[in-house]
């Protein structure tokens, strides 16, 4: 399973996100869309939006700190 | 059972938990967000013994100071609290579990204000936005607006003037209302521009934000819009406490925080009062803890 984080350093939820992955053992490539600005048209282009956090699990994408969602792809109980 | 659960985790509860463990209550907080909308604010310059720190780093500080004193802080939903009259108890219900406590302090905050437009949900996260701190980097060498004109407004506007190649200020009032010194540097800042006596009437794109009509009848070319026009508290749970608010639905306290109802303090944004700023939170946190200390002491010597 790929997972990628689009994220900026300054947005709380990015960082709860990011917390959240880590505990539950989930490696992930962290890109940060303040820094790295194809990353970023990247991200918006598949999701839709334009707002951080963004996480792409394989070829899905979940927006926002939405656990239920991430729970669900990842396979997590 | 605790002696103490502190509702909410931002800078009133968390010094209110910081207190309560010195005083040696047995304590809990239990909010949805850590620092809450302290998290938002990209540079805290009006805290004295830090001299600039963004809000989410001084959010960490203060949770760090808690738990260190053994405190936990518990991230869940709170659905209903309610007073157990014969017991003079309180039960607080989260999504997950119920908990018991012989007071409680109140500092939930508040929610932010929408614009309420049809079309706001259309754009949400297609340029519309609630958080500069997290989506500013996005617009880069684009336009974009902000609505309010409040001291979060002008933070966001000078957080946005750094990626952005323009940015309008959009306010419904003649005089922007944030800090002095905070006005200062905004006027300063080449690619800031403030219309005032407008509001947002319409916001039009084919899937992302492109254009926003204003009641003065100009047109902007934007591709975002960050809403800083204020907020409320959260009137499900204060109502349903039966606690005495103002007409705006602020929780009134007396100055040793307590509410109308024994053993229920309040603190923070959510109160009725004249300055919302993490300082006063604190300070009013710190209070309530204290108050709630000595209602404890009394009740165990009646």
């Amino acid at each position: 399973m790929k997972v990628t984080v689009y994220s900026t350093p300054t947005c709380p939820w990015c960082v709860r996100l990011k917390e959240w992955l880590k505990q539950n053992k989930i490696s992930f490539e962290d890109m940060d869309v303040s820094k790295n600005e194809k990353a970023a048209q990247k991200m918006v282009e598949k999701s839709g939006q334009m707002g951080v956090p963004v996480t792409e699990i394989d070829d899905k994408v979940v927006v926002g700190f939405d656990v239920t969602a991430l729970k669900k792809l990842l396979k997590l109980k | 059972m605790y002696d103490l659960i502190i509702l909410g985790a931002g800078p009133a509860g968390l010094t209110a938990a910081l207190f309560a463990a010195r005083y040696r209550l047995k304590t809990v907080v239990i909010g949805k967000e850590i620092g809450g909308q302290a998290n938002y604010a990209s540079v805290v310059e009006n805290y004295p013994g830090i001299k600039s720190i963004s809000g989410a780093d001084l959010i960490k500080i203060m949770k760090s100071q808690v738990t260190s004193l053994g405190v936990k802080i518990i991230e869940e939903n709170i659905t209903n609290v309610t007073k157990v009259k014969e017991k003079q108890i309180f039960s607080v219900i989260t999504e997950k579990n119920s908990y018991q406590a012989k007071a409680i302090i109140f500092a939930l905050g508040t929610e932010r204000k929408k614009l309420n437009l049809p079309e706001e949900e259309k754009f949400l996260g297609k340029g519309i936005s609630y958080c500069a701190t997290c989506d500013a980097p996005l617009f880069r060498n684009k336009s974009v607006a902000v609505v309010g004109g409040s001291d979060s407004a002008v933070m966001s506007a000078m957080l946005l003037s750094k990626y952005a190649k323009k940015v309008y200020i959009i306010y419904r009032g003649k005089e922007l209302r944030a800090e002095p010194i905070k006005v200062e540097q905004l006027k300063k800042t080449r690619n800031i521009e403030i219309i005032y006596n407008a509001e947002v009437q319409k916001i039009s794109g084919k899937n992302f934000v492109e254009k926003i009509l204003l009641t003065n009848k100009k047109t902007l070319e934007a591709q975002g819009i960050f809403v800083e026009i204020g907020s409320t508290p959260s009137t499900y749970l204060i109502q349903k406490l039966g606690l005495e608010t103002d007409n705006q639905g602020y929780i009134i306290t007396n100055n040793a925080m307590e509410t109308n109802i024994p053993g229920l303090f309040a603190a923070g944004d959510c109160i009725s009062k004249k300055l919302r700023q993490i300082i006063n939170a604190a300070g009013e946190g710190a209070t309530a803890a204290f108050s709630a200390y000595a209602y404890l002491k009394s009740k165990k010597n009646s």
